[in-house]
């Protein structure tokens, strides 16, 4: 077995780069066993197969990976060959440090020059999407081979290359996802996944580039096709979806009308009233009133 | 001025018209509210959704249109889709999401009457097919396989009476939308005995039952405010998108056909007496009293050629479809009538009518090594129409038709429009653009007005422009093919079980 394998701490090419933790390369000849198995640890885990082909388990699924198919293992799921075993074959793959905020959300730190925005609608793809192997996916060993060649190069401006070159593998893999799952052939069954993905978090505070990332749409484009679909703005088919919970909500006499307002994504109680009395011409409370005495 | 709103609940979405009196359209909005399939045959919508959606639609049109340019909404229609079912407890609230008009769940008890000699009876009492969409057998469904829910249900609406039952605090269901429970004599326009005791509920548990014109009582004080409506704007109950669309198209009494083809299609037909067929293949539904709409439904309209886009098309833009599928009709229409021998049977998603076989599925038929891509497109276009002229062909067994109506998204399609023409060698009227069922609710709402003495009067103003004549030399060729068609559709029964059985 051939190995190269950089890592943070022990290796002084990453220590401009807390946020590599490691960085390596391997060409296995023969069958292992007991060399790959299954860990989990934090941060965001990428391995592209170049040779060969391998069974990897992710979290709790398995999967048969080609050369260019590439598995994405976020923090805390497990990751590795399900008997152990080392196959025949080559790959090389990153592993980050991320930080994540309460909300699980995925942070990319000081190195990323995305903004705030962008690297929040990055966050809700990756976290959303349910397969963890981006089939052709070639660009990714690509991009390791190049930042492998930068980190021993070290020409002038191979940090800021460096750090650009995460951001743009974090960009492809989160449009290669959405392309996945939207051949953008079938508006229909892509609008009734994003209306999925926006009640399983309806909490959430959704900004139209989220919802535009995860079709995999430009924000105008998307304004459009979802206005002409669905006869509403992105924002006010929220709002509608919101609401329409809440009516739900308000007939279980268990709940208070501020955890309402919030779990259905109200920033706050009184922007969920004026909201919903503007749209069914009754107060939370007076709604809740009629529904829950006896007529 | 006076204006009429008309509100249509369909599959999909909610669409809101507003027309001065004469029939002309003001403005019109729509919204979209989806349909959850949380198991294989199941097919729901949220009640609340739908309601909210319908308000939001109909409160922005109001705003946007009507009230700036200082309409009077003399009465709003409804219209909605059919065989839904939305149980709700004592204090008015909905157990549970509404069960759609494509809801499967009901196949057992479905087959299970269909065989029984009671079958044949409750068939010739309500009209309705002995089918999973029945009404009828989704609550016995409830009553067998959710026995909590059943013991909590006080009363069962269709939709469009859960929605008017919020805006006037009235429950009622129309004559046409009664008459596609299953549950309705539609000879004594009464309840059925037997049919309820299938379902196992009482009369009591349904709506009132109104003729299409009544006036489902005063707007909410409430709605009255957030709409700005006044209290004396009826809200007349109408009728379902099915006889709506016939209506609409100015059919009364016979000679003439609808054929209407959006996702799914139907071809129907009107007239005073209700079409009794031995092999239960038609529906009758009631418009108003001794006015019957019969004919036949199928699952594969334009969503088939959707489907033949999606795998075909080349979708040079994400998502366009229509730029997608009006390249494959040029390419269609370069092939000869009869795609040079290709076949093909659009069973996709099984068929109603007239064959009634859930296991049936697509076939191309007749494939040889010169067929390209083009061949097939415009063999599916012919396979989805002669299923369309099947049901008209099994129609004139008992009534004769002269000339045809077309309406919905695909079949207007020119090309779509022509072909249906040739193959029925008919005249084939039609209004680009045009909402029927809409129009239907205008003409009611008209007619219950005294604009109109009577439905009859307010048809015979239809005017629908655009007329499609049939070749004779294509017709010929088609029948050619359809004769095929028609064999292979009930010919390969064994072999589509036995494939569907594998699926």
């Amino acid at each position: 077995m051939n190995q190269f394998v950089l890592t943070q701490g022990s290796s002084e090419e990453l220590r401009l780069f807390p946020h590599i933790l490691e960085l390596g390369i391997v060409k296995n000849s023969s069958i292992r066993l007991n060399a790959f198995p299954k860990t989990s640890s934090d941060g965001i885990k990428i391995f592209c197969v170049l040779e060969g082909k391998f069974e990897w388990c992710v979290d709790k699924g398995q999967y048969l990976l080609f050369p260019g198919d590439v598995a994405l293992i976020l923090p805390r799921q497990e990751f590795g060959s399900g008997n152990g075993v080392l196959e025949i074959g080559s790959f090389s793959w990153m592993h980050l440090n991320i930080r994540q905020n309460g909300n699980d959300e995925i942070l990319l730190s000081a190195w990323s020059s995305l903004s705030e925005t962008e690297s929040s609608a990055i966050s809700k793809i990756l976290l959303i999407n349910s397969s963890p192997v981006l089939s052709k996916f070639y660009e990714a060993g690509k991009i390791l081979k190049s930042i492998q060649n930068e980190l021993s190069g070290q020409e002038v401006g191979y940090r800021a290359r460096i750090n650009h070159q995460i951001d743009e593998l974090f960009i492809l893999m989160t449009r290669h996802l959405t392309r996945q799952t939207n051949s953008g052939r079938d508006f229909p069954k892509t609008f009734m996944n994003l209306e999925q993905a926006l009640r399983q978090n309806l909490s959430h505070q959704w900004t139209v580039e989220e919802m535009a990332a995860l079709v995999g749409l430009g924000t105008t484009v998307f304004n459009e096709k979802v206005k002409s679909y669905s006869g509403f703005s992105p924002i006010n088919y929220l709002i509608n979806i919101r609401i329409s919970e809440a009516i739900k909500l308000l007939k279980r006499p268990d709940k208070n009308l501020t955890d309402i307002a919030l779990d259905t994504g109200f920033y706050s109680s009184q922007h969920f009233s004026t909201t919903f009395k503007k749209l069914t011409g009754y107060t939370p409370s007076e709604f809740r009133k009629n529904h829950l005495s006896k007529k | 001025m006076k204006c009429i709103i008309t509100i249509e609940l369909g599959t999909n979405a909610v669409r809101v018209f507003a027309f001065d009196l004469n029939g002309n359209i003001i403005g019109s909005l729509k919204g979209y509210y989806p349909t959850f399939h949380t198991e294989p045959d199941y097919s729901e919508q949220d009640p609340d959704q739908i309601f909210l959606t319908m308000l939001y639609v109909l409160k922005n049109l109001l705003n946007d249109t009507i009230h700036s340019k200082k309409y009077k909404v003399a009465c709003i229609c409804f219209s909605s889709s059919m065989h839904s079912v939305l149980p709700i407890d004592k204090h008015g609230n909905p157990l549970g999401y509404a069960i759609t008009w494509a809801d499967n769940r009901a196949k057992k008890e479905a087959q299970s009457l269909k065989n029984s000699s009671a079958g044949r009876s409750v068939y010739k009492a309500t009209g309705t097919p002995l089918h999973p969409m029945s009404p009828m057998m989704k609550i016995a469904w409830i009553k067998n396989n959710d026995k909590e829910r059943y013991r909590q249900t006080s009363k069962i609406l269709p939709l469009k009476s859960y929605i008017i039952q919020q805006l006037t605090g009235e429950y009622m269901i129309d004559y046409s939308i009664a008459s596609a429970t299953g549950l309705l004599n539609i000879h004594k326009i009464k309840w059925e005995p037997d049919a309820l005791k299938f379902a196992g509920i009482n009369a009591n548990m349904l709506p009132d039952l109104v003729p299409v014109f009544t006036s489902a009582g005063k707007l909410k004080k409430a709605y009255q405010t957030s709409l700005g409506l006044s209290a004396d704007t009826k809200i007349i109950v109408g009728s379902s998108d099915g006889c709506m669309a016939i209506l609409g198209d100015g059919v009364k009494g016979e000679g003439m056909a609808t054929i209407t083809i959006e996702d799914s299609g139907a071809v129907r037909v009107m007239g005073g007496k209700v079409l009794q067929d031995e092999k239960q293949r038609f529906f009758n539904y009631l418009l108003t009293e001794n006015c019957y709409v019969s004919g036949g439904p199928t699952n594969n309209g334009g969503v088939i050629f959707e489907w033949l886009t999606r795998q075909f098309g080349d979708f040079k833009n994400p998502f366009d479809i229509d730029h997608s599928m009006q390249e494959l009709i040029n390419d269609a229409s370069k092939v000869p009538v009869g795609s040079d021998g290709l076949l093909f049977l659009p069973y996709l998603l099984g068929e109603r009518a007239p064959i009634w076989n859930a296991n049936a599925r697509g076939v191309y038929f007749g494939l040889n090594i010169k067929h390209e891509k083009t061949h097939f497109v415009r063999a599916t276009i012919e396979g989805i129409l002669y299923e369309i002229f099947s049901i008209g062909k099994t129609l004139e067994e008992h009534r004769n038709i002269k000339s045809l109506s077309i309406n919905g998204s695909f079949g207007t399609i020119p090309f779509c429009t022509q072909m249906i023409a040739d193959i029925y060698n008919k005249p084939v009227r039609l209004r680009q653009n045009f909402q029927s069922v809409s129009f239907g609710s205008f003409l009611l709402s008209a007619t219950e007005m005294g604009i109109y003495k009577s439905l009859d009067e307010a048809a015979k103003t239809v005017f629908l422009p655009d007329q499609y004549l049939p070749e004779k030399q294509n017709h010929k060729a088609y029948m050619k093919y359809f004769k095929i068609f028609e064999r292979l559709s009930t010919r390969l029964a064994p072999e589509f079980e036995e494939i569907a059985n594998l699926q």
